[in-house]
This record gives structure tokens, sequence and C-alpha cells, in this order.
């Protein structure tokens, strides 16, 4: 086995710190919606960061990605993003799918997909990579994204995302009103993605889909970590059952 | 049959013109929803900078050069030290813009006057159409009114920065997301609307001399054809524009020049009761 290869643990990881958030406070005016939230993840990691509506995932989300201001300490690749632009973290590999995926809706599938790698170069290469995990998005590629539906234009948000070539993926949401067929095609893409070596956020609310995927999943409630740990530990946990999982 | 082709013709080059006023103004709505209350002072600047060029010795190319770049450098700097810093209060750049525009208009009384000034003609002579006399300084500017709106329409469609501006226009934290600088795209749209309404000014100040209140008439022209049109849409603005121009001449021709003023504003009332987000609603260009 090579160095390389002995480097990287068993979930594909290799060990070097993605994010690092510490002690992290965000507020919306006098309503803290995050306090005190540390949060580490590894390269080639799915953390997955689950919670009810309102717990603050998108808050935390948001500020991965330098869209929200905050107090502590957010780190990316070593670096603070404080003293960043959302746009230079998309330069620096950390795209952000969000939870109202934000799509250009007058344009059509395949503008919206050449405006993900607005910074980078082979757009046919990673648009036929797209295209290949979601078949769909080929099939509608004239078609502009406002008539699409809910499923498709979340495919097209994560393939948008994809276009960017992420070193590391913030998903707010992905599963959020979607059909299972729908939720099927979206649970293997995340596989795909994850094979390629890219690192994941996964904010869900389905925790079921969190348990199914991720490595390491914190519980997010009224803007603290309540609970952390493997799927499996978690799965197990009596609280998570009775109160994610229906018991 | 000469009042119906004369009518056809005077509205056709009068509309061009009103197009390119309106879709610097419609620009900077789509792309950072604010009213850029100042467009008149940018149609000012442009008028009396081809004046001072062309008082200079630099001709009828050096005077359109500089009715482009003296107000895209107006437009750039306005951005970036008065309405980058309250991009996300429209009011305040309603407001800021207002005196801004007051500003330009007192600067000019006091540096050349109130006295109209000759601004130079793209082309002189004349020529008949159909029984009707028609300068070739109008047809110039018909042109290049055209030129300029097609040149745009390519330019945002299908280049990347262009596709950058529209972009923001639809979903600016999806511009964001996909790494589209907005500070960038924001300072390219003021100076690309600064030189639409400067080269505006040249032709209208062409046709009746630059003034210091020149820009007030086209900037309220700009308001109605843009709410026509859509707020947003470039292809609203042209159609508006048509609609307007039309209508205007018409009136003045087959109803009374009095009236001219009033029909723009009953067809926005119209459009307003009957279509509030205007003829082709809020897209910025297709």
């Amino acid at each position: 086995m090579s160095s390389d290869a002995e480097a990287v643990g068993a979930t594909g990881t290799t060990g070097e710190t993605v994010l690092s958030v510490s002690d992290l406070d965000v507020s919306y005016g006098k309503v803290q919606a995050l306090r005190g939230v540390d949060l580490e993840i590894t390269q080639g990691e799915i953390v997955s960061v689950i919670g009810p509506n309102g717990a603050g995932k998108s808050t935390l989300a948001n500020t991965v990605s330098g869209f929200k201001e905050f107090d502590g300490s957010v780190e990316f690749m070593g670096r603070s993003v404080a003293d960043r632009m959302p746009e230079d973290l998309v330069e620096e590999g950390l795209i952000h799918c969000t939870e109202s995926r934000d799509l250009f809706g007058f344009m059509n599938v395949d503008d919206n997909l050449e405006l993900g790698a607005y910074r980078r170069g082979d757009v046919a290469e990673r648009k036929a990579f797209v295209y290949d995990l979601f078949p769909r998005l080929e099939e509608r590629k004239g078609q502009h994204a406002n008539t699409m539906s809910g499923g498709e234009q979340q495919m097209l948000a994560i393939g948008r995302a994809l276009m960017g070539d992420p070193d590391f993926l913030v998903l707010d949401e992905p599963t959020l009103g979607l059909a299972p067929v729908i939720l099927e095609d979206i649970s293997e893409g995340i596989d795909a993605i994850q094979e390629s070596g890219v690192t994941i956020m996964l904010c869900e609310q389905n925790v079921t889909f969190a348990l199914k995927h991720a490595d390491h999943i914190h519980l997010l409630e009224n803007g603290e970590f309540v609970r952390e740990g493997p799927p499996e530990e978690l799965r197990d946990d009596d609280y998570i059952r009775e109160s994610y999982l229906g018991g | 049959m000469v009042d119906i082709l004369q009518f056809v013709i005077l509205s056709t080059i009068r509309s061009g013109l009103y197009a390119l006023i309106a879709i610097g103004f419609t620009l900077i709505f789509g792309v950072g929803g604010v009213l850029n209350l100042a467009h008149g002072a940018s149609i000012i600047l442009g008028a009396y900078a081809a004046y001072y060029a062309s008082a200079a010795g630099l001709g009828v190319a050096g005077s359109m050069l500089a009715a482009l770049v003296v107000p895209a450098v107006f437009g750039s700097l306005l951005y970036l030290f008065v309405i980058r810093r309250f991009e996300h209060e429209p009011i305040m750049v309603m407001i800021l813009t207002l005196v801004t525009s007051v500003a330009v208009e007192q600067l000019v009384i006091e540096l050349a006057g109130t006295q109209a000034k000759r601004v130079p003609q793209f082309l002189s002579g004349n020529m008949t159409i159909g029984g009707t006399s028609v300068q070739y300084n109008l047809i110039a500017v018909f042109a290049l009114s055209w030129a300029i709106i097609i040149g745009l329409f390519l330019f945002i469609n299908y280049t990347k920065p262009g596709k950058g501006i529209l972009a923001t226009s639809m979903s600016a934290k999806g511009a964001s997301l996909v790494g589209i600088k907005s500070d960038r795209i924001n300072l390219a749209t003021w100076a690309i609307a600064g030189a639409l309404a400067g080269i505006a000014g040249m032709a209208l100040g062409s046709q009746l001399g630059a003034t210091y209140h020149m820009g007030r008439n086209p900037l309220v022209l700009s308001f109605s054809i843009v709410v026509i049109g859509g707020i947003g849409s470039i292809r609203g603005s042209v159609v508006g524009a048509y609609l307007i121009g039309f209508l205007e001449v018409g009136v003045i021709q087959f109803v009374s020049s009095d009236l001219t003023g009033i029909a723009p504003l009953v067809v926005l009332i119209l459009v307003l009761l009957v279509k509030p987000e205007g003829l082709f609603g809020r897209e910025l260009a297709e």
C-alpha cells in the first residue's frame, strides 16, 4: 500500500482539516441564531448537520460560505473566511448549494451550468460529468430553470455547484420537498460526488437521508449542537430515534 | 399618404433614440435594483463633453469619444464613491442620485452658463424619403442607436462578462455562489449606462443644442418607458420606447402638440392598471 493510500482513512479521508469552526456565535439583530458552535471537517468526509426547521442549519451554511457576519472563528483551509468575500471562497474551492437554490430562472440548464464554471476552465469536461450524474438535466438542457420541477431544479443547483470544481461542497437541504424517486437520484448523486473526493457539509432535516450518507453527524437545536457522533451511534440514540425517526 | 409616411419615419427615428436613453436606466435597475435619478446628468455630461471636444477641434469622432468616456467615468465614480455604500438602500440611492443630478446642473450653469451650446452633428445635410425631408443627422442617430442596442444585446447574451451582468440581474446571490463579483458587475453596469446616456446626450444636443436642463425630460421619459416595458427588461425598454415614440409623434401630427406630454402618461397609467409588472416583466434580457 502506498503512503498516500495509507494516509486515507476508512471513510476516504486524508485527515487534513478543511473547515474549522470554533465558538461560533451568529445573530440576526437581537435574535441569536447560533451560539458556541464548534465543528471540524476533514478532507473527504461527509459531515451532516441535522436539526428541525429554524435550528440554525442554513445560518451555519451561510456563515461558512462567507454570506453572514459572525463572532468566533471560521477557517477554510486554515484561513479565516471573515476577510474573504463569498466569491473569493468560490475561487478557492468552497461552493455552497443553497436551500433556496438561487438559480438563474430565465436562463436554460446549459447556461446555468456554464455560469457555474464562471471562475473555472474545462467547461465541457465538467458539464459532461454533471450530465452523467444527472441525465435528466441533459434531457432538459434547453429548458428555462424557472419552468422545471422542484426536483429538477435541485439537480440543477447541485450540478451548477459541481461546475465550479469544488473541494468543499456545502449542501443545504438538498432533499427538501422532493418526491421519493427524485430523492433516489439525489442520493446517488451525492455518493458519486463523495467518490470523486469532494468534502461535503450536508445540512439536512431528513435524518434518514443524513444517516445514510454522513461519516459524522451533529444535531443542531436552537442554535446549539446537542448531540454528535457517527451515524451508527446516533441511529441507536433514544432521543434521536424518538424525536427524528418516529420512535 | 405623405403624412403617414412622415409619421412613420419621424416616429421610428425618435423611438430609436428613446430606447437608447431608457436602456441604461433599466440596466442599472435590473442589476442593482436601484433607480438612478442621475441618469439625466449623464445625458447632460455627454452633450457638454461633445461640445467641449468639438470646440477643442477634436472633430465628430473625438466628440463621440468624449460623449462616451466622460459620462462612463462619471457613472463609475458615482458608483464607487457614493452608491456602493448604499446599494442595499434604494431610497437612499434615489435621494443621492437626485442630489447629484442637481449638483451637475449647477456645475454646468457655473462653467458654461445658461445659453444653449452647439453640439456637433454626426452628419450634415438632408435627404428626401417619399416626399419627406429628413436630416442625415437624424438617420445617423437612428443607425447609431440601433447599432448600440444590438451591440449591447450581443454583449449581454453572448459574452462572459455580459452573462455575468445577466446572471446578477436574475439572482444576485446566485451570482455570488458561482463566483461572480457583484462589485465589478455593478461598476461595469454604471459605466455602460453612463456611456449610453452620454452618447444619447450628444444625439439630443446635436438636434436641440446642449442645455443645463436637457436631462430632465429624458429622465421622466426613461421612467415611463421602463415601467411600460417592464422594469429591468431591455426588450421591454425597446418596445416601450417605440410605443411612446410613435404615440408622441402621432399626437403632435394628428391631434394637438399641446397633448404631447399627456399621451405617454395615459399609456403609463393604462399599463399599470392592466399589467403592473410591465409588458415584459422583470427579466433583463431575452
